[in-house]
């Protein structure tokens, strides 16, 4: 279906390759429209072919099964919360999600509309995704294409229809930390995710990511070797990541400083490591 | 071809740029001015709408994603000349300052205490976290709304 009118329109494709053949066409994937919508406040233009992704059943499912999980990418982060509830190995992803924005954003923002803003630095989802090591299934003209997260937002801007993220489910524990300026409501000035692999309170497996600071998300590889192998201990975890915080090139921008983000990484880090411990 | 809708019962037609916002929708072609346009970008709350039964902001729905929707505004939430009873708890404890945030308010606490009929206060708290006021400081809001919990007073 199209919805068309004399200034714009958004065609409502059915099948997954009719929506990839619009974009190849020129047409822009519209989720939740909460990054779209707010195109001019940003000095952008705001596409004027847009394409709904309502009707296409292979970007709604949301399947959290004992081996693996399931998300497609016009779940909202407020079903994605709820869905997550009471899994530990989820348990970044579930409060990236339910943390988020303020609740009425949380019920029409989406998975693939978070990772589909580039611009946007202090995605929640990134870096939770990022720590549970997810896989991203992207619809494209040459097929379907599965990419590790990192891989995924090197070659972001490029392309493809987000249809869904699968994660291996595990016996890992997760958190996520996240510092916005009011107690709630606003973007974090700083995001630190964390998925490990405790035994014996001593950390077999580390994932860490770190959201907000930079332009782009990413995992923080030389904090986690330093702590693989060493106990779970939330005040060593901030003594290390003080001392390796200079690893990141922080970001000025109106809501903090880059000094600042950098200052408060540590404590994130503590935070959720704290989490993980209970 | 028109985005069809329903908006407070009535089925309505609208042949616009489909990426019109809702809150421009309601307030420009039907002179629904409950919901007020103050940041336009998602932070406030003061545009919060009904739609398909969810509290959310007017202003970042653009109306070309609204086909077949259920939208229901402030003036179409109870029949003319009655209140429900958050707007009601409101008059009772004598909330309301410059009203600016109120339409949003009530929109947003109809639905959560729907979901959440006996909530805590830090409950009504996070519900709140999307409604910015400008000028009450939220505690009388909180107890007015603690007041009508299906369990009773605070
Ligand atoms: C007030 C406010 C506060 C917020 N705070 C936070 C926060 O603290 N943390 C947080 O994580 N988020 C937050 N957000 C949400 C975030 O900023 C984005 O607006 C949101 O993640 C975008 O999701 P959407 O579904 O609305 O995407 P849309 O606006 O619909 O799309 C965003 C981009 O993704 C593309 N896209 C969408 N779906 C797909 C797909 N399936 N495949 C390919 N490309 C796609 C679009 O083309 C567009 O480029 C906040 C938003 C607001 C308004
Ligand atoms: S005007 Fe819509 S949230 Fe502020
Ligand atoms: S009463 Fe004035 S903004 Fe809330």
């Amino acid at each position: 279906m199209t919805a068309q009118t004399g200034y714009g329109l958004i065609t409502t494709p059915q099948t997954v390759a009719e929506a990839v053949a619009a974009m190849a066409g020129g047409a822009v994937p519209i989720a939740g429209a909460t990054w779209l919508l707010r195109a001019p406040l940003r000095h952008e233009p705001m596409p004027d072919r847009l394409m709904s992704l309502r009707c296409l059943t292979e970007v709604q499912a949301l399947d959290i099964g004992p081996e693996r999980a399931v998300i497609g990418a016009m779940v909202t982060h407020d079903a994605l919360a709820g869905a997550l509830a009471g899994q530990p190995d989820l348990a970044g992803l579930a409060t990236a999600a339910g943390a988020s924005a303020n609740p009425g954003i949380r019920r029409i923002a989406t998975l693939g509309g978070n990772l589909g803003a580039a611009g946007f630095a202090a995605s929640d989802l990134v870096p939770a995704l990022l720590a549970a090591d997810v896989t991203a299934v992207l619809a494209t003209g040459s097929g379907l294409q599965s990419l590790p997260m990192a891989a995924f937002l090197a070659g972001r801007g490029g392309g493809g229809l987000i249809l869904r993220v699968e994660i291996a489910r595990s016996a890992r524990r997760a958190a996520h930390a996240r510092l916005p300026m009011r107690k709630a409501g606003d973007y974090p000035c700083a995001i630190v995710s964390v998925s490990a692999d405790v035994s014996g309170g001593t950390i077999r497996d580390i994932r860490i990511a770190v959201g907000a600071v930079e332009s782009t998300a990413r995992r923080w590889s030389s904090l986690e070797d330093r702590l693989t192998g060493t106990a779970l201990d939330p005040a060593r975890a901030e003594a290390a990541a003080r001392e390796m915080s200079d690893d990141f090139t922080a970001r000025d921008a109106v809501d903090a400083p880059g000094w600042y983000r950098l200052s408060v990484l540590p404590v994130l880090l503590r935070r959720a490591f704290t989490q993980i411990k209970v | 071809m028109p985005i069809e809708l329903t908006l407070n019962g009535e089925s309505i037609a609208l042949d616009i740029d489909p990426r019109t916002p809702l809150l421009d929708v309601l307030r420009d072609r039907h002179g629904l001015t409950g919901a007020k346009a103050v940041c336009r970008e998602g932070f406030c709350g003061a545009c919060t709408v009904h739609i398909d039964g969810q509290a959310v902001p007017s202003c970042l729905r653009p109306i070309g994603l609204l086909q077949g929707c259920n939208v229901v505004t402030v003036e179409g939430l109870t029949a003319p000349g009655t209140l429900n009873r958050v707007q009601q708890a409101f008059i009772d404890h004598d909330v309301v300052q410059c009203g600016m945030c109120f339409p949003g308010m009530v929109m947003t606490l109809t639905t959560f205490l729907d979901g959440t009929p006996n909530p805590n206060r830090d409950e009504v708290k996070s519900a709140l976290v999307g409604n910015i006021c400008r000028c009450t400081g939220y505690e009388r809001i909180i107890d007015a709304v603690l007041s009508i919990r299906s369990e009773g007073v605070a």
